[in-house]
């Protein structure tokens, strides 16, 4: 070893962030090489939330699993549960009946706006401003009340039944819902012009931790990540599942990659996913929300089969394997901030250490969904 | 997908066989060895495809194999390709060992950690083969059928506290 990159070493110490640090997202524990200000390394310690789901999904019948699945991402639980319905329903053959079909795509939407105004309030207060936070929990809270009264709880929901929903929505839940767009949708426009356009904002974001197309597919980030990184990938629109097809969104997509253009992508979605409540409102027919006739047992079919479904994060996946009875051999859960989080390395290398808090914080990290 | 990259993936695998997607999600099935898989991989990841998930399955005591499961898709068209890789090996077998993929694909670092980590696969050459959910002192593979139950485990401790 030469003098010079001894010396050089001697520079370099270890700054352990987290699993405690208030800016830390739940549990992660980031263990960066610094040489000043300067990330060298950076090595995200996960796993202090393992809950072993995917071992009880082998302990225990597919019907016994389903109050597992919102505790996987407790933020968008409504997603993570209706989109293991929907996995089992398309291995049995379940038709889900049409009123069924709408009220799902509702509460799946609220539960995306609920999840991505949770990421604006935090992401904003781990970047020094408190107020936003308390307007954007504020407006959270009335999402979580509208589906508290439907589905009874607050986060963990267990709404989805195989077939259909627990309990059809009344009048007032439209209502509410209807009147809560019309309120986010004013919000948004103070937010664009008292955040959005915040010069100090728009200083720590724009060309901070910018993940690049190659890099994004590499890793397999997913979600509104890889939407502001220039892909138009979302599993909405490339693999309709329940009945997604039916509605007219938009992906929105930006190029930049950046640290801004997540945030871009992210209120734009909450746009979007007004509009898809709005078109589910007026079209939701009367009817059953339970087909009539269910089999006893949901006996998972002999083979392999993989479904996804887009989740406020991203590309969640479930790679189920039968073997004819109603126990599935092999449960595996992709979720998306796994694969977005092991992409940190390479993206923190190079950047400054107060950066580290707006690059982590702006892809969204939720820590039980990552250990499972 | 593109004729040149269907021949290249049928070329390379031991079998191919097309699959039913409205029922089960997935495009084509095929089967790799330890010796093609990172050919395959590489056919994939070159035709723009991602590394979309890497897990493996437990079965031994079916017919004596640790299977490793990759699903490659084209985030363009949606095409998913599940590819399985044998390693043989029965009950008393502890040891299992594959080529890594994290210099191909990036995302694949982490997920052989977690294979590792539940199965105790070892892939040969991988920068940083440690645990990744588990505590780095765990002796054990969770995932792995012999492990047993938890329900199992968690009456056992219960017995023990009546008694």
């Amino acid at each position: 070893m030469s003098s010079e990159a001894d010396a050089e070493d001697g520079e370099v110490y270890s700054l352990n962030m987290g699993p405690q640090h208030p800016s830390m997202h739940g549990v992660l524990r980031l263990v960066l090489d610094l040489r000043g200000e300067e990330v060298i390394r950076a090595k995200p310690v996960i796993g202090y939330s393992h809950r072993a789901h995917e071992k009880m999904a082998e302990n225990r019948n597919t019907l016994q699993f389903l109050p597992n699945t919102s505790r996987i991402d407790y933020l968008s639980g409504m997603i993570y549960n209706l989109g293991y319905c929907q996995a089992i329903e398309k291995l049995l053959d379940i038709d889900v009946p049409e009123r069924a079909i709408y009220i799902r795509v509702i509460a799946n939407e609220l539960n995306r706006i609920a999840s991505h105004l949770l990421w604006f309030g935090t992401f904003l207060l781990d970047l020094g401003g408190i107020t936003p936070f308390l307007y954007s929990f504020d407006d959270r809270e009335e999402i979580l009340d509208i589906l508290d009264q439907v589905t009874g709880s607050r986060l963990t929901y267990c709404y989805g039944r195989f077939g259909g929903v627990t309990w059809d929505v009344d009048a007032t839940f439209l209502a509410r819902t209807t009147a809560f767009l019309a309120r986010i949708r004013e919000r948004l426009h103070m937010y664009k012009q008292l955040v959005t356009d915040n010069i100090i904002l728009r200083e720590r974001c724009i060309g901070v931790g910018v993940i690049s197309t190659e890099l994004a597919k590499s890793y397999g980030v997913t979600g509104p990540s890889l939407r502001a990184s220039g892909i138009a990938y979302d599993v909405r629109v490339a693999e309709p599942y329940g009945g997604y097809d039916r509605f007219d969104f938009e992906v929105p997509v930006l190029h930049e990659g950046d640290t801004m253009a997540r945030f871009h992508i992210r209120i734009r979605e909450i746009e979007e996913s007004c509009k898809i409540i709005e078109q589910a409102i007026e079209a939701i027919p009367e009817g059953d929300i339970l087909p009539k006739k269910m089999p006893k047992r949901f006996k998972l079919p002999e083979g392999e089969s993989y479904f996804a479904v887009e989740s406020a994060r991203g590309h969640f996946g479930m790679y189920i394997v039968g073997d004819g009875s109603d126990i599935p051999v092999k449960l595996k859960l992709r979720t998306p901030s796994f694969s977005n989080l092991s992409a940190m390395p390479e993206t923190l290398a190079g950047t400054m250490l107060a950066d580290t808090i707006a690059i982590v914080g702006s892809i969204d990290v939720v820590m039980p969904e990552i250990d499972r | 997908m593109s004729c040149g990259l269907t021949q290249a993936i049928e070329q390379l695998a031991s079998s191919s066989q097309t699959s039913d997607y409205g029922k089960t999600g997935i495009h084509h099935q095929h089967v790799a060895t330890l010796e093609t898989v990172l050919q395959v991989a590489a056919a994939f990841l070159d035709g723009g495809y991602i590394l979309e998930m890497l897990t493996c399955q437990d079965r031994r005591e079916k017919d004596e194999r640790m299977r490793l499961c990759y699903t490659f898709n084209s985030l363009e068209s949606v095409d998913r390709h599940l590819v399985h890789v044998d390693l043989a090996g029965g009950l008393e077998t502890e040891e299992f060992a594959a080529p890594t993929m994290s210099a191909l694909a990036g995302g694949a670092n982490w997920q052989e950690r977690e294979v590792f980590d539940m199965y105790g696969v070892t892939f040969t050459g991988h920068p940083e083969l440690e645990r990744l959910l588990l505590p780095e002192d765990s002796d054990f593979f969770p995932l792995r059928k012999d492990f047993g139950r938890i329900e199992d485990a968690e009456n056992e401790e219960n017995e023990d506290a009546d008694e």
